[in-house]
């Protein structure tokens, strides 16, 4: 039996296609359902639907014994987790942007709107640069807007949204995908399974991108 | 969720253990001055601690440690060793939850000439104290030689390297590789210690096909020779050779272990050799020693519900009733619990309802 933590979404909904390919279906499996359990009756898989920062939370903590999650949510709150593969899926980038035409002015400490606040302290801390975080939950792009940031640490993944509102980025921090992620005890415990699961999975994605 | 014996039973069989190896008790006062936690905050595995003036303006500290108090304040023998265990409370913020919390800690070390046969013993005594929890355990086993000689071998990215060491990340290694043009063999090296893992005979010969430079082989030849007298006392399937043990270099120099248990989700146990922390501190010799983190899995004991023999139910109007009843039992030795309804957490042989004078079986 292997427990797979999946974020909500598309993403999710993608690796689980993915997951069906190489033989982890689910024929409890319902696309419709609200249920956020589903159980193979083979007794072979077990599939938690969870939001997508929380799947960190819930494999870390072994309720799962692997997962998908963003490197950006890895990035953020440093789980104590083993990560296993590049899904190479949900591509985008951590981003730091700004209004257009902003100068940066060192001697004040620069104001950064984001979700991300660790992430954000860990790229200024490693520059010498003084910060003040503003911690926002969603529409990141307005803080520079209404002026209550200077800048805003998010992710970026075509750009529209700060073309629409006349932001652009000014450096980027890191690449983010999905990986696949694995309880420590887990792998141990389950080593055959998870490792077999994981070789599967890399196997599926690059034939997939491949083609 | 599984379930292991009581924490007291545990307690007390794992006290006997070291006890019946020579072991003798530390105990530590539960203060330090909090500067000895200040100077050495990464040998801890939470970085904030409970500070509190002391009568004498001192800033003191509530212990989240023992290690580092009993190298403080004992002197590791020249010629010989010194072994202790210890079984205390400490405090430190959880794993879960952002809070401070009481946790059991249970822990041996060795101080002085450490040599093979106190590692040996060390290793095998952390595989004894794990199966006291549990038969379903296994031991990760590393050397601090082999993934620093590994690291140093590519002379630049030291700390994200050995991040992607320790998360088992190959592909944001290779992201590096690519940006710093490493060469090849360097490259391969990595990924292969990245997947050694399993049993210790053939996870070694991986190893060993991977040195880079002598460090890395002094460290695999230790290794090597700490495994083989496992394997003949009987321990070669719990050791799982795993290079992303992760414990600080600044302290720690030789093997290292990490302890899990089927059905608990984090490590149980670490430890390792950290004769720098005792240089550190300015003392002499070396020193090798282990935590087991029993407050960790406190969830997962067994709690036994407790009964006592009657319980004495009373309303307004027949409190005295029911203490002189209760009394009355006491005085015949039979325990008693007084209430005004039955408790949940409770089981009782017989119920007596003062209410109404009735007396029945529960």
């Amino acid at each position: 039996m292997i427990n797979i933590a999946l974020p909500k979404g598309r993403l999710g909904e993608r690796v689980y296609k993915l997951l069906c390919a190489i033989g982890y279906g689910c024929d409890d499996y319902d696309e419709n359902s609200r249920k956020l359990i589903f159980a193979d009756t083979k007794g072979e898989v077990n599939y938690f639907w969870v939001k997508p920062s929380d799947v960190a939370v819930y494999v870390e903590l072994g309720a799962a014994d692997v997962g998908v999650a963003g490197k950006d949510i890895l990035d953020e709150y440093e789980p104590d987790i083993y990560e296993l593969a590049d899904l190479r899926l949900g591509k985008c980038r951590m981003c730091v942007a700004a209004k257009r035409g902003w100068r940066d002015d060192a001697g004040v400490p620069l104001r950064v709107a984001t979700k991300f606040p660790h992430t954000a302290e860990k790229y200024y801390a490693e520059m010498g640069r003084d910060i003040e975080i503003i911690k926002l939950n969603g529409s990141i792009e307005l803080a520079p807007v209404l002026g209550i940031s200077d800048v805003i640490v998010d992710i970026v993944e075509t750009g529209t949204t700060l073309k629409e509102n006349d932001l652009c980025v000014y450096a980027q921090i890191s690449d983010i995908s999905a990986r696949l992620i694995a309880n420590k005890s887990a792998y141990k415990f389950k080593y055959g399974q998870i490792s077999s699961l994981c070789e599967k999975l890399k196997g599926v994605i690059d034939s997939d991108k491949n083609n | 969720m599984k379930y292991f014996k009581r924490e007291e039973n545990i307690t007390e069989e794992l006290i006997s253990l070291y006890e019946s190896r020579g072991y003798t008790r530390y105990k530590p006062g539960c203060f330090e001055e909090y500067s000895l936690y200040q100077e050495n905050k990464s040998f801890l595995i939470g970085k904030n601690v409970i500070t509190f003036s002391g009568l004498g303006g001192k800033l003191l500290a509530m212990r989240p440690d023992v290690t580092l108090s009993l190298i403080r304040h004992t002197e590791p023998p020249k010629e010989t060793v010194d072994k202790y265990y210890y079984n205390e409370k400490v405090y430190r913020q959880t794993a879960v939850g952002n809070e401070f919390k009481e946790i059991s800690q249970t822990g041996v070390e060795i101080t002085g000439l450490i040599d093979k046969a106190c590692e040996v013993e060390l290793a095998s005594l952390i595989c004894d104290t794990l199966s006291i929890v549990s038969d379903q355990y296994i031991l990760d086993i590393s050397h601090m030689g082999f993934t620093e000689g590994l690291i140093a071998a590519f002379g630049k990215c030291g700390d994200v390297i050995y991040d992607c060491l320790r998360r088992k990340d190959v592909h944001d290694f290779a992201v590096i590789a690519d940006r710093e043009g490493f060469d090849e063999k360097l490259c391969g090296a990595f990924c292969a210690a990245v997947n050694v893992n399993g049993n210790a005979a053939e996870a070694l010969d991986k190893a060993r096909s991977i040195v880079l430079n002598d460090e890395m082989q002094k460290a695999v030849d230790e290794l090597s020779a700490v495994c083989d007298s496992l394997s003949k006392a009987g321990y070669l399937e719990k050791l799982n050779v795993n290079f992303s043990v992760a414990n600080n270099a600044d302290y720690y120099n030789g093997i290292i272990f990490n302890g899990y248990i089927d059905g608990v989700p984090q490590r149980v146990l670490s430890g390792g050799r950290y004769d720098k922390l005792l240089k550190k501190l300015g003392k002499y010799g070396g020193a090798i020693g282990f935590a087991l983190y029993l407050g960790e899995i406190d969830r997962y004991f067994k709690k036994d519900r407790q009964t006592v023999d009657y319980l004495v139910l009373y309303d307004d109007n027949t409190q005295d009733k029911a203490i002189d009843r209760a009394f009355e039992l006491k005085k015949r030795g039979i325990s008693v619990r007084l209430a005004r309804k039955k408790p949940e957490d409770i089981d009782c042989k017989q119920i007596i309802n003062c209410a109404d004078g009735e007396v029945k079986n529960d």
